[in-house]
């Protein structure tokens, strides 16, 4: 069943990891290529590739490939005023469903 | 005729959310459109619905009364505008019944105006739904934003967003950074 996280929900989970955040950090000090971010931590490179993921997946950061090097760079804002606004009338809507699908099973039940 | 229905979404504005669930369309649709059946979900939690009012037809209202965990409680009045029965519902609550235009939103009916467009579907054994919600322009939005309104839902969520801008405010700030 899809149930669908609001954008938030990712910036949140995103911005919950000590290494995103670092990561995010040295971000603001302009883009870097892969190699450079993951350098002060002790990971492997497929695990920190998946932190970069997380990232850009929530709208926080952008990457850009040139050649076999990708570069990543601060993205902008990625909670704008409208974007709020429909981020509340979409939990709003998905708890309400989230609500009703529950009720579905219980009187789904019922008429057993 | 479904699958083109009566709106293109404007992803600006408007909401689409889609479900699936292993349960008979007969059913959803009774639990969209029986009061009973409406007290028991259609206000997220911790608020209520405490009561509900269903006069299946176009024209015919749809009336829920919401109560906050504070025991204050909001009407929110609607009309459908058309009754397919286990196919398509949709209402809006910038008409009251009988198709009379509602006010504006105020401080008075502290009202976001939505029209909901709900598609039912078989799928298999169960039912595929989708619910559209169609918000007004720009200028309404803005007038909803201002007016502070915090339908108790919202609350929670804002707060955390002034939380996510603060923490992106000190990530952006170059002075945190070494």
């Amino acid at each position: 069943m899809p149930n669908r996280s609001t954008d938030l929900n990712h910036v949140f989970r995103a911005l919950a990891d000590p290494t995103r955040r670092a990561v995010l950090e040295r971000l603001c000090s302009g883009p870097a290529a892969v190699s450079e971010l993951a350098q002060p931590f002790r990971m492997a490179l497929p695990s920190f590739a998946q932190h970069l993921d997380v990232l850009e997946a929530c709208g926080l950061v952008r990457s850009r490939k040139t050649g076999r090097v990708r570069t990543y760079q601060l993205a902008p804002q990625p909670l704008k005023v409208a974007e709020q606004w429909m981020a509340a009338q979409r939990s709003m809507w998905e708890r309400r469903l989230d609500q009703l699908d529950s009720y579905l099973d219980v009187i789904k039940e019922k008429k057993r | 005729m479904k699958r083109s229905g009566p709106h293109v979404p404007d992803p600006r504005l408007d909401l689409v959310l889609e479900r699936v669930v292993d349960v008979p369309r007969e059913l959803v649709w009774a639990a969209w459109t029986t009061p009973e059946h409406v007290l028991r979900w259609f206000t997220p939690a911790p608020w209520a619905t405490v009561d509900c009012e269903i006069d299946l037809r176009p024209g015919g209202i749809f009336r829920t009364l919401s109560r906050s965990p504070e025991g204050v409680e909001f009407p929110n009045v609607a009309c459908y505008l058309e009754v397919i029965e286990n196919e398509r519902l949709i209402w809006t609550t910038a008409l009251r019944p009988g198709f009379r235009p509602s006010a504006p939103p105020s401080e008075e009916n502290h009202g976001l105006r939505v029209t909901a467009v709900i598609s039912f579907e078989p799928q298999g054994s169960g039912t595929r739904y989708t619910a559209i919600a169609i918000h007004g322009d720009e200028a309404e939005r803005k007038r909803h934003d201002e007016m502070g309104f915090h339908d108790g839902w919202g609350t929670a969520l804002d707060q955390l967003v002034a939380l996510a801008r603060e923490l992106q405010t000190n990530l952006d700030s170059p002075k945190e950074r070494r």
